[in-house]
């Protein structure tokens, strides 16, 4: 069975390995400006909630710039079978945070070509995310378009956490710069300090606990403002994934958008279909992680009543605390080829199937 | 009768301080065993949660349940943390913190002429 593993995280050691990729002052910036720790630390703003053990699991700790490649290979990519990895990058999502447009730009720049000098050509398995600093969207196309016909570019990213709901009007210049690329847009779970302040409705919980199960709610907005502001319609072939933000709510957000829809259609007349039917056909979100409720036929009723055969797709978010073990999923019968691969080979268009391995 | 148990030298004690632990294979298991002070124990190295490498996780303490909002630190050094997902077992039985009736398994360890021993 083909597995596509559409979130995992490839690091740098130190920062410090984006400065080949820094021009100008912003050599200066990285150098000798402020930042989020001691040298070698990437210039972002961290999130408020600290996890009480590191957000990374506790038997990875690459201690070299080569082992955070030899050991993903030998701990994941050769462990789980791994056919196609989708590289998203750890810090460089945190671009979004900054305040300074330009200086989060040219990280972003330098994160890109990271991805594609650094690490994309040490493994025939490697797909790259293009990551994007959205609080300025015409800078973010035009990142997008300096590198986004890479052959092996796969997606746009951007972090969930941001400035406003990312349907808004002031965000379409990325959608159509995704277009003219060919590339699908992701938002990623992350980017939730610094600047994007609306992480939480109803206000800031005070652990991290509570955080992290809440995190899914910028995700709820996200989808709901891409639907409702027509950018469906507006850009016709742009695809939206959804990374890390949980899957359970989705049908009940849907249910609920759905039938607001039909009884104030004339407030949004651009939206012309069920929100739900456009759903169904752009919008594909990662499984990673998982819900798992006592009752499994209950999370079952809930993945078919969003399509999940054909809108999920497998992640396993290594080398994360909470990543998903491929061993320990279970999806309803027959889904299992369209989720761990053949949804994501759909929706990845520029992504290659392997040739089939030697028995 | 019971099962016939056998026993596998793991080392010699001097190689396991206080506080040391190894992960061995032992045929086709591998068993984490921890010597905390003087006592030693072994546990296989699968997590019930999700089969992941369990004694390869941060061996310490924990907070223990509390009605206010405190935190009464519990250093019992024997709380083993999944290396992986984070869920917490009691070393010395097994036992999963949060709910007791999902165990880790464990196996009796000990010295014995000079060596730390399991018995399987």
């Amino acid at each position: 069975m083909l597995i596509v593993d559409c979130d995992c995280h490839n690091e740098w050691h130190s920062a410090d390995e984006l400065l080949p990729y820094l021009e100008g002052w912003w050599v200066d910036c990285y150098q000798r400006g402020e930042h989020t720790g001691p040298p070698g630390a990437f210039p972002h703003a961290h999130r408020a909630w600290f996890h009480p053990e590191d957000f990374r699991r506790f038997d990875f700790k690459p201690q070299s710039k080569e082992e955070h490649y030899t050991k993903m290979r030998e701990m994941h990519l050769d462990a789980n079978n791994i056919d196609i990895a989708i590289l998203t990058g750890e810090e460089g999502l945190e671009v979004s945070t900054l305040a300074n447009p330009h200086y989060a730009a040219a990280l972003a720049r330098a994160n890109n070509d990271w991805m594609v000098n650094d690490w994309l050509p040490l493994d025939d398995r490697f797909y790259g995310s293009l990551i994007i600093a959205p609080q300025d969207p015409a800078l973010a196309a035009e990142e997008i378009r300096r590198i986004g016909e890479h052959p092996r570019m796969a997606q746009v990213l951007a972090s969930h956490g941001s400035i406003m709901p990312y349907g808004d009007p002031f965000y379409h210049p990325i959608y159509q710069a995704c277009e003219d690329v060919g590339l699908p847009f992701a938002m990623h779970l992350g980017g939730n300090g610094g600047i994007n302040t609306m992480n939480f409705a109803g206000g800031n919980p005070r652990y991290y606990t509570e955080a992290h199960a809440l995190l899914i709610q910028p995700a709820q907005t996200h989808l709901v403002s891409l639907l409702i502001n027509g950018v469906f319609d507006k850009f016709p072939n742009l695809k939206v994934g959804v990374i890390e933000c949980g899957v359970a709510w989705v049908p009940s957000v849907l249910w609920r958008l759905d039938a607001e829809w039909k009884a104030l259609r004339k407030e949004v007349p651009w939206v012309k279909r069920l929100p739900s039917e456009t759903f169904r056909e752009r919008v594909r979100f990662t499984t990673q992680p998982l819900e798992t409720p006592p009752n499994r036929d209950h999370l079952f009723a809930t993945l078919e009543a969003m399509h999940g055969q054909e809108t999920l797709m497998f992640a396993s978010d290594f080398p994360h605390w909470d990543q998903d073990e491929i061993a320990a999923l279970k999806f309803p019968d027959g889904w299992a080829e369209d989720v761990f691969g053949g949804n994501a080979l759909k929706f990845y268009s520029r992504v290659k199937q392997p040739a089939q391995r030697a028995a | 009768m019971a099962k016939k148990e056998t026993k596998h030298v793991v080392c010699a004690v001097a190689e396991l301080p206080p506080g040391a632990r190894k992960i061995v294979q032992v045929g086709k298991r591998s068993i984490g065993v921890f010597r905390v002070g003087d006592s030693f124990y072994a546990m296989l190295n699968i997590c019930p949660h999700q089969g992941a490498n369990i004694c390869a996780g941060p061996l310490g303490g924990t907070n223990r349940p509390v009605s206010g909002y405190q935190y009464e630190w519990e250093d019992a050094g024997t709380v083993l943390r999944c290396a992986r997902h984070g869920w917490e077992f009691d070393l010395t039985t097994g036992a999963n913190l949060d709910d007791p009736s999902i165990r880790a398994k464990t196996y009796p360890a000990f010295v014995e002429d000079g060596n730390v021993v399991v018995s399987l």
